[in-house]
């Protein structure tokens, strides 16, 4: 076997032998140009779209008649909104990851993973902005979080983590859609050079900014790509940091512990990496691309499932512990109210689902079979919206006073609203992996053995200004 | 087997040997005149010199796990010392013994008067105990020490073999045991420095303790290497790419350092509340606000700045100099975030909390470099050493 094909310390191969430029290239352009439109595609998108609308509905509907058709109320504020904005925020964590830091850390693997994954952050952000937005009561005025000069003399509390969350994601959101598209203009221009028809060439000619391939070309490009790596990176850490500080900056038991952050940080990536094996595991069967995503991608990917999951598990146990060690009866209510309380099969689902589930992928037979991963990664996405229901709702449902304790249950429009957002995130993942090339054709081709000894390598490493050593 | 002379530690270890071991005892047989005189204040500085010192050896059992785990060529030239740090863990064991023995004058809820009148500390009492604290602190060693071993022992046996196969058993043992080295420095932690003020509590301080022993055996494990590095055998093989890896996970872990502390403090800042803040408040005030002004600026700010231009990066010298500083200032750190439950609110340094930490360093570097000389200080037959010398020569 080449060492193109044997990088690393060994193991299964990143691609499998036998590709050249032409059939990487022609592969992935393929599906977005030449290759009917699959059954598979026709219908995912109808049944996404189908709930996008749900969605719609229901926005209007909330729009029409307020917040009160949630089932938010008193004591519990922060219903589903809430829950389904860190969800959707967490899982957006694993593509950026994917994307800036294993590329800092010039893991190789991650070529084939990081375009649909980036794809996968943008979409899941775009879902969990919606929710602070509309859980406001008027979106209309959400501007109002922003400092400028106005007349009403309003200006934002500096000092609350939620005026924080304004900048976090607003940022994250703008650095992930950057990251994401310069990273494809030379595939966009390879689109454009590919597709036949005059309305396509014209869309792709568009977004391919005028791309020709020069060295200067390159040279500018690989310095953006990296210098936005370096960017992206402290936000896959910072976002959800100040997420965690919505909650810990709170002095309700429960919230306000100071594990949140990291713990918060890692629950964040174990989502999204269960997301990225959700859709990596259908895309390769349907399209063939088991050569591009191969079993090492997925065994890679289950090790840090596995690795994340133990941290959110060593989040579990100390937080148990330390509110029987803190003496304090407040926080010890806390969790007892969770173990036994109203809420308590809540609580053990999540750990069923967080704790014990993942520890099968110590096992290479199960992190080498798509199906059983598939069933995981299922499993961990419900654990981790499990986990965010119980930090929020048996914090908030009984707290110090226990004239004002209450229970929340969703309503019909707070299910539909979270359904809604699934089908939006497919949606865009279906019209994504329809017009655009979910693999990054040409960081693929500098895997296959004629790029030489560049194979050895990840893309930016030969080509960083002043960095010859 | 021809490369084994070519590996072997250079004699110059021995000449460093005795010199810290004469060093060390003295300190410490001094101190133990001063226990003599004042036995409180010996067993309390004993404690922060054995705390920053036992964190430089776990650590480095930490990070050669994780580089077993991970992969990378950056671990191959600081394997050996990292493993012969591991091999002082048994003289840990040794010196974990005044502590044991002077826990009621360390531990305010080992003394039973003081529990008998509050009530904190009766819950408290089923877990701080002096039986079952002595009892959990061998269990942490028995992991450790099991740990350890087997990663020595099979990493010798690659050595005399190669082979792939003992690289997945390294893989595997080091995933076990970073799983056991989170929990039993955890509860570690809690055990013998958070239990310092036993009304006080944080769910981040274990992970606090992790990031420091990382971070200090890594700049600790960097400054060996730039020593050695115009000596066979590093002097050929240790290049500027090796440089620029360790000083960017160096960075990787101040960062994380610093982001822990940093949580850690804002939450409990933003909180206010009566059973934590005091934490704060003790280690901000009375002039011990300093101290931490000091860790901010040399533990965190100046080695960020020098670290984030590569050019610094690939030089050793500076490197190594930033490494220093940062292995001095967890020194200061463990300082300020044990000694001030025995202050009473007013900074003071006692000559025994200077002489403790060159005492007990003092017989841990003899040990260390004792270590570092019995063996090989490359692993030459790991599969991935050809790889990582090419990397190395860019």
């Amino acid at each position: 076997m080449s060492r193109a094909v044997q990088p690393g310390r060994g193991g299964p191969p990143v691609i499998e032998p036998g590709h050249t430029y032409a059939t990487v290239t022609d592969k992935i352009s393929s599906i977005v140009l030449a290759r009917r439109t699959p059954l598979f595609w026709v219908l995912g998108f109808f049944a996404s779209f189908t709930l996008t609308m749900v969605l719609l509905g229901a926005i209007s509907y909330l729009l029409a008649k307020g917040i009160g058709i949630w089932g938010v109320n008193q004591p519990v504020g922060w219903g589903f909104a809430i829950i389904n904005f860190v969800w959707w925020i967490g899982i957006g964590h694993a593509g950026t990851l994917i994307s800036a830091i294993l590329l800092l850390l010039r893991q190789e693997w991650r070529t084939s993973i990081n375009r649909f994954a980036e794809a996968m952050t943008l979409f899941a952000v775009a879902c969990a902005g919606l929710f602070p937005l509309l859980h406001m009561g008027r979106p209309w005025l959400a501007y109002w979080l922003l400092p400028y000069p106005n007349t009403m003399a309003l200006w934002p509390q500096w000092r609350s983590p939620l005026v924080w969350d304004v900048f976090a994601v607003s940022t994250y959101a703008s650095v992930s859609l950057l990251f994401w598209f310069v990273g494809m203009i030379p595939d966009l221009a390879t689109l454009r050079d590919r597709a036949r028809r005059k309305g396509f060439q014209i869309f792709y000619g568009m977004l391919a900014m005028g791309w020709r391939g020069s060295a200067l070309h390159w040279y500018r490009y690989e310095t953006a790509y990296l210098l936005l790596a370096g960017l992206a990176t402290p936000l896959v850490i910072s976002v959800h940091t100040v997420v965690s500080f919505d909650f810990t900056i709170g002095i309700i038991p429960g919230w306000h512990s100071t594990i949140f952050p990291p713990y918060f940080v890692a629950g964040a990536i174990y989502a999204g990496f269960a997301m990225v094996l959700l859709l990596a595991i259908p895309l390769r069967a349907v399209y063939g691309l088991q050569d591009f995503i191969t079993m090492r991608h997925l065994e890679n990917m289950a090790k840090i499932l596995l690795a994340t999951g133990l941290i959110v598990g060593y989040g579990y146990v100390i937080e148990a512990f330390m509110s029987w060690y803190s003496a304090n009866p407040y926080e010890g209510y806390m969790i007892g109210n969770r173990m036994r309380g109203p809420y308590a099969p809540v609580y053990w689902s999540l750990m069923l689902c967080n704790i014990v589930a993942p520890q099968f992928l110590w096992f290479k037979r199960v992190r080498t079979s798509p199906p059983v991963l598939f069933g995981i990664a299922v499993v961990v996405s419900i654990g981790m919206w499990l986990e965010r229901f119980v930090i929020v709702v048996t914090s908030l449902h009984r707290d110090f006073l226990p004239s004002s304790w209450g229970m929340y249950f969703p309503t019909i429009w707070d299910w539909a609203t979270f359904v809604g957002t699934i089908g939006l995130f497919l949606a865009l993942m279906f019209l994504f992996i329809r017009f655009l090339p979910m693999i990054s054709i040409f960081e693929m081709r500098t895997l296959v053995p004629e790029a030489g000894p560049l194979a050895m390598q990840p893309i930016p490493e030969h080509s960083v200004a002043g960095e010859e050593g | 087997m021809n490369g084994e002379t070519d590996v072997a530690a250079p004699h110059a270890l021995e000449r460093f040997q005795r010199p810290a071991l004469f060093l060390g005892a003295g300190a410490l047989a001094v101190c133990a005149i001063g226990a003599f005189f004042a036995p409180a204040q010996f067993f309390r500085s004993y404690l922060s010199a054995y705390l920053f010192w036992t964190g430089i050896a776990l650590g480095c059992m930490a990070v050669a796990m994780l580089n077993h785990v991970t992969g990378g060529a950056w671990g191959l030239p600081i394997r050996r010392p990292l493993e012969s740090a591991t091999r002082t863990l048994p003289l840990m064991l040794l010196l974990f013994l005044p502590i044991l023995f002077g826990a009621r004058k360390i531990y305010e809820w080992a003394d039973p008067a003081r529990v008998a009148q509050d009530p904190v500390l009766r819950h408290k009492s089923l877990y701080l105990n002096v039986p079952f604290f002595s009892i959990r602190a061998l269990l942490y060693f028995g992991a450790w020490l099991g740990f350890a071993y087997f990663l020595n022992r099979w990493s010798r046996e690659q050595d005399a073999t190669g082979g792939r196969a003992i690289s997945r058993r390294l893989q595997l043992l080091s995933s076990a045991g970073l799983v056991a080295y989170g929990l039993t420095v955890t509860f570690a932690s809690i055990d013998w420095a958070m239990s310092l003020e036993p009304h006080w509590f944080s769910t981040m301080y274990g992970v606090l303790f992790i990031a420091g022993q990382g971070l200090s055996a890594f700049a600790f494990i960097v400054v060996v290497l730039v020593l050695l590095s115009d000596r066979a055998p590093f002097a050929g093989y240790v290049g500027p790419r090796h440089y620029h890896d360790l000083g960017k996970l160096m960075l990787a872990f101040v960062m994380f350092w610093a982001y822990v502390s940093f949580s850690q403090y804002l939450i409990i800042w933003a909180g206010n509340l009566p059973e934590e803040i005091p934490w704060y408040l003790r280690r901000l005030q009375g002039g011990w606000g300093w101290i931490g002004l000091a860790i901010l600026l040399f533990h965190f700010v100046l080695p960020f700045l020098m670290l984030l231009p590569a050019s610094a990066n690939r030089n050793p010298r500076v490197l190594g100099a930033v490494a220093g500083l940062v292995v001095f200032m967890q020194l200061v750190n463990v300082f300020w975030m044990t000694q001030p439950a025995f202050a009473g609110g007013r900074l003071r340094i006692h000559w025994m909390d200077l002489l403790a930490p060159i005492g007990v360093g003092g017989v841990w570097f003899g040990a260390f470099l004792w270590q570092l000389g019995r063996r090989p200080l490359l692993p030459l037959n790991d599969p991935e050493m050809q790889q990582a010398a090419v990397h190395g020569a860019h």
